[in-house]
């Protein structure tokens, strides 16, 4: 009995260990490139800047203005949330970390990889949206909430499709095209959550559960099912 | 070392891709002191043969075992079995050496890593980005990434490409050294790796 | 007893008939629609079968993938063909869904959260099959494609349960209401009855034989003169 526990809290510790490994080498393959980030960035940085040109100082309805946060975030964030499995497809070293790594330490690694770059995303994005925009927040604790919250349901409703789309030979816009149907309810939650932040009256925080349920539960059902979308047959 | 014995067996193996039979009804077992040569012309499933050995890939029909004291679950296999082949990539974007400390699992290995970069020549480009490494160069950090964690089953495809005189030098060597201790699978069509190993299949 | 399944399966060639007879014929009109209710008898069933195709094709991908051993044959080819299925009838109940809001309501589309949810859906099984396509001739499409088809019915629930009420609280002058309200007296409610059960049958039997061709198929690929 007293083995068995020592057993499992050793390979928790091993898993543990294995996760930050593989964060550790993700982090520094991608900042030796840098590819997702700077084209995330750089694409939020236009998208928005043209925006606030075209507009010309009028400002959007409260709803536009949300559509258009979203927009912009989910357009940044497409492309490097793929990157992290496309890439071990492209430089072809999905067989060497498939031989030196457990299924469930990589699903993690990468989600968490992925909950990272998507809060550095909002992180740049938002402020950058907020500043040009003109967009006057109101209830600014519940307008934090629901970027966190949306993004963080993105990240983890994404990552799975990733995976499969990777696998699949990561063709062109086949991640955008399988993803978005499963992101356009988060998408359309998350707008509504932030309009309602800019909007007088007192904001729900019911789409701020839905949000945080719905990633919980697609990454409960993608931490079971990883290991056959990674595994060869 | 210690001195358990690992038996690798294999009842009547057969892999299927679509439609087209690959190989069948393939049998044999090795254990610990035995090394194990696959031949065979290109496309004869030398590759995938040992793909299904060490656990990588799924067989159409049969089994494939690996048993210390009990048997060991195909879960657990990647921590005893040391695989490299041609698909086998490390990290263009790390040093070799930082690849190395990817797959390094504990730091009681470290007198044993100075000892493999010298004998396979890699010393002096450890801190090389592996992007600017030579094709040989690359394969001989395959092996070195392969052997690394001591693993009691070696299977090995096609060790020999792209090295040089000095390298297959090492390679054999190292092999020579480690067979006893081992069971070593190899692919290959060398005559001269193929001296090294105690029996052999062919494949097609 | 493959004698009995068989014989239940043909018994939709009496269930469809009777269920149209019934619908046009047999149900009186209700109060306040008229005789554009009786799209109900049409809409509702189609609106089951599609959900059921659905979990039927997720309850055989989840098989399919704990099944190591390949004792069941064909189960990723048995869930696409579920998958088809439930998409042809989600089109069918997108259609008749927006009759019934052009006679009800006035226009054949206003996002009421219902036809919301099901939208989305609709691009949730479209996107599997394009991930099918791309995957075309690979070993791992079984897989991946089961996996995305239990992602897909992992998210049911949201759409069909969650959403219409998170919605709801926050648009409440969403225009639904008289199709929940409608008073069905007891013909009505056997009438559709009928219908959701030989739409039931409708759906294993198409299924069934579309599982026939697929193994056929399959079996003239494998040995191309079979078919002499």
């Amino acid at each position: 009995m007293s083995l068995a526990k020592k057993n499992s809290a050793e390979e928790g510790s091993v898993l543990v260990r294995d996760i930050l490994r593989n964060l550790q080498k993700d982090f520094r393959v991608e900042f030796r490139s840098r590819f997702a980030v700077n084209i995330a960035v750089s694409f939020a940085g236009i998208v928005t800047i043209s925006i606030s040109l075209t507009a010309g100082g009028a400002p959007f309805p409260v709803k536009v203005q949300s559509i258009l946060l979203w927009v912009v975030l989910f357009f940044s964030a497409m492309n490097g949330l793929a990157h992290i499995f496309v890439r071990e497809e492209d430089q072809g070293t999905s067989l060497f970390l498939r031989i030196t790594r457990s299924a469930d330490s990589i699903y993690i690694s990468k989600f968490i990889f992925n909950q990272i770059f998507m809060m550095i995303i909002g992180t740049v994005v938002t402020p950058l949206f907020v500043f040009f925009v003109g967009v006057d927040v109101i209830h600014v604790l519940h307008f934090i909430m629901s970027v966190i919250a949306g993004g963080f349901s993105i990240a983890a409703s994404t990552t799975p499709l990733a995976a499969m789309a990777a696998k699949a030979g990561g063709k062109g816009s086949l991640f955008t095209i399988i993803s978005f149907p499963i992101l356009l309810p988060v998408l359309w939650i998350s707008i509504s959550s932030t309009a309602g932040a800019l909007n007088e009256a007192r904001p729900e925080s019911g789409t701020v559960i839905f949000l945080l349920a719905f990633s919980g539960f697609i990454t409960a059902i993608s931490i079971l099912l990883f290991r056959f979308i990674w595994l060869e047959n | 070392m210690s001195g358990i014995r690992y038996t690798l067996r294999v009842q009547d193996l057969a892999k299927k891709f679509n439609s087209t039979l690959l190989f069948k009804s393939i049998s044999f077992s090795v254990e610990t002191g035995g090394s194990l040569c696959v031949t065979g012309p290109n496309g004869s499933g030398k590759s995938t043969l040992l793909k299904i050995l060490a656990g990588i890939m799924n067989p159409t029909g049969g089994a494939v075992s690996l048993a210390a004291a009990a048997d060991i679950p195909p879960c657990d296999w990647m921590n005893h079995i040391g695989y490299t082949g041609p698909l086998v990539n490390p990290y263009d974007d790390l040093t070799g050496l930082e690849n190395i400390q990817f797959v390094l699992k504990s730091g009681n290995y470290a007198s044993r890593l100075d000892s493999l970069l010298r004998q396979f020549n890699l010393t002096q480009h450890r801190d090389k980005l592996v992007k600017h490494y030579s094709s040989g160069m690359k394969q001989r950090l395959r092996l070195i990434l392969a052997v690394l964690n001591d693993p009691p089953v070696l299977i090995l495809d096609e060790p020999g490409t792209n090295l040089d005189a000095g390298g297959r030098e090492a390679l054999s060597s190292f092999l020579d050294l480690a067979r006893k201790q081992k069971i070593i699978v190899l692919a290959t069509n060398e005559p001269g790796e193929e001296k090294l190993c105690g029996g052999g299949i062919r494949l097609g | 007893m493959k004698h009995v399944i068989n014989i239940a399966m043909k018994s939709v060639y009496v269930l469809m008939p009777v269920t149209i007879v019934m619908a046009f014929l047999w149900a009186p009109p209700a109060e306040l629609l008229g005789d554009y209710s009786r799209i109900i008898y049409f809409h509702v069933p189609l609106a089951w079968v599609s959900v059921l195709a659905f979990v039927v094709s997720g309850i055989l991908s989840v098989i399919f993938l704990l099944d190591k051993k390949n004792r069941f044959s064909g189960l990723d080819g048995k869930s696409f063909n579920s998958a088809a299925i439930g998409l042809a009838f989600t089109v069918c109940t997108v259609m008749t869904g927006s009759i019934w809001a052009k006679l009800s309501w006035g226009s054949f589309w206003n996002w009421d959260p219902r036809e919301t949810s099901i939208v989305f859906i609709l691009l949730i099984y479209i996107a599997y099959f394009c991930l099918q396509a791309a995957l075309a001739g690979k070993s791992s499409r079984g897989k991946i494609g089961s996996s995305y088809l239990i992602v897909a019915m992992a998210t049911l629930p949201f759409f069909v349960f969650l959403i219409p009420r998170i919605v709801w609280s926050l648009h409440p002058e969403t225009i639904i209401n008289v199709n929940r309200t409608i008073y069905m007296d007891d013909q009505m409610w056997i009438t559709l009855l009928t219908a959701l059960i030989s739409f039931s049958v409708l759906y294993v039997y198409l299924f069934n034989l579309m599982n026939r061709i697929m193994v056929l198929k399959h079996r003239i690929g494998e040995h191309p003169h079979a078919a002499d």
